[in-house]
């Protein structure tokens, strides 16, 4: 196809696919430990391996999620008056009327996505780090608990942040989940929802 | 089935430590190394191979200058128990059918967060992280046989029996408040204490953290329905507005 603009490298699409499926083995096995589903620990080969499994799929997770750092991070935190505007315009998903304001590489609600992800991961993987090694403290038991409070917490987030990102970019925005493959977009497409950044970068 | 109860009265205890040896005799639990720190007080704490141990508290005072308080310590058993309810492994701990508050190793997944979770630091972890701790002998109550260490108190400091029996049995007076009655939906360990609980070491009003509580109540269900919730107003977003389709994007020109 002609005509196409590279959004995302090579390596960040391997680097996504490395986060989502450990996001997926994490969400799986953690449902498993807070409800004690049966069936999914024998998924497992049981509790006792589903807890090295869930331990180290946190840790592969925890490096893709560092890798984002370079890729989403400036992005996310360049907010303008443009952002404010997608804000109150409800980012143009509640009326096929609306105009949302021009967008750079990652849109509003993707900023603010990218950035509720970042702070719920590092504080999911700090907690499930203090409770997997349990560092020898003398008040080790406040730590225990607290972590164990904040970890589910940020799973609460990441269990409703995740799956609203899969359905936007799915079935809410056609022609987006590409990217997670080829890491390409026709260069019409990116005009009319990343105009910033098409003009940044000149295509 | 009946709930079976210990109670433990420390006026009747003389502090010989038969239980201990007594537990460990049944469970066969190797002894513990220790150093002599000039108390019988010893091992000086629980551990994986000491489930049951006998505290000394030394109360010196004008009237009485030898008082010493001697009190068996150990896993209470509760009703409403904070190790099993923060256990992520199904099976790890479970309930007897006399109430006894049981472990399995082999479905125990060694992340001790039962240790977080227990109100009387009463959890440790053998050589392999698995739990280890008093369970009330219930291979020995399965088959109507009495606890090891209330079968060998030479005092009858430890008694064993029906829960609610032990408890009518004990009012005496000077006794009419039982340590552990109605706390965590009630112990399963019961003290005849004389005098406050904190004299012999134990919390005035024990209760499982705040944070499990809340994190049972609320953030579990919130798990769920979180995920159920935004799966839901996913797919009734599409059903309602539709997809932003390329075509229909608007630019702002």
């Amino acid at each position: 196809m002609s005509n196409m603009v590279r959004k995302a490298s090579v390596f960040e699409i391997l680097n996504h696919w490395s986060l989502a499926v450990s996001f997926f083995i994490l969400t799986v096995s953690g449902f498993g430990f807070l409800y004690h589903i049966e069936g999914v620990g024998s998924i497992f080969g049981g509790f006792n391996q589903m807890k090295t499994i869930h331990n180290w799929a946190g840790v592969v997770f925890s490096v893709s999620l560092f890798f984002t750092l370079f890729s989403y991070i400036v992005e996310a935190l360049s907010i303008s008056g443009d952002d404010i505007a997608w804000i109150f315009k409800g980012g143009g998903y509640f009326s096929k009327k609306t105009v949302v304001p021009p967008q750079g590489k990652l849109n509003t609600g993707q900023k603010l996505y990218y950035l509720t992800v970042l702070i719920a991961g590092i504080a999911i993987t700090a907690t499930g780090l203090v409770i997997w090694l349990r560092p020898e403290m003398a008040d080790i038991r406040k730590w225990i608990l607290l972590s164990h409070l904040v970890h589910n917490i940020s799973f609460v987030f990441m269990v409703i942040a995740i799956p609203l990102h899969i359905y936007l970019a799915t079935l809410a925005n056609p022609g987006t989940v590409r990217i997670m493959f080829y890491g390409t977009v026709p260069v019409e497409w990116a005009r009319k929802r990343h105009p910033k950044w098409v003009q940044k970068i000149g295509a | 089935m009946t709930r079976k109860a210990l109670l433990i009265s420390p006026e009747a205890c003389i502090g010989c430590r038969g239980c201990q040896i007594a537990c460990k005799e049944w469970n066969q639990l190797p002894a513990t190394k220790t150093i002599n720190k000039g108390t019988v007080e010893n091992p000086p704490d629980l551990n994986a191979n000491l489930y049951n141990k006998i505290r000394y508290v030394e109360l010196p005072s004008e009237a009485n200058m030898v008082r010493w308080l001697f009190v068996s310590q150990r896993c209470m058993h509760c009703e409403d128990a904070g190790c099993m309810k923060i256990c992520p492994a199904p099976g790890a701990l479970y309930k007897t059918k006399e109430g006894a508050v049981a472990f399995n190793k082999d479905k125990c997944i060694g992340c001790k967060l039962c240790a977080a979770g227990c109100p009387f630091n009463v959890p440790r972890f053998d050589e392999k992280d698995k739990i280890s701790k008093c369970h009330l002998c219930s291979d020995r109550i399965t088959e109507g046989l009495s606890p090891a260490c209330a079968k060998t108190c030479p005092t009858g400091a430890i008694q064993y029996g029906d829960r609610d029996g032990i408890i009518s049995d004990s009012k005496k007076p000077g006794y009419e408040k039982l340590y552990g009655q109605a706390d965590l939906g009630g112990l399963g360990v019961l003290y005849a204490f004389k005098d406050a609980p904190k004299l012999y070491g134990l919390d005035e009003k024990p209760a499982i953290p705040e944070s499990i509580v809340f994190w049972h109540n609320v953030l579990k269900p919130l798990a769920y329905i979180g995920l159920g919730g935004a799966v839901a107003a996913s797919l009734l977003h599409y059903v309602a507005f539709g997809p932003k389709k390329d075509e229909e994007v608007k630019k702002d020109e």
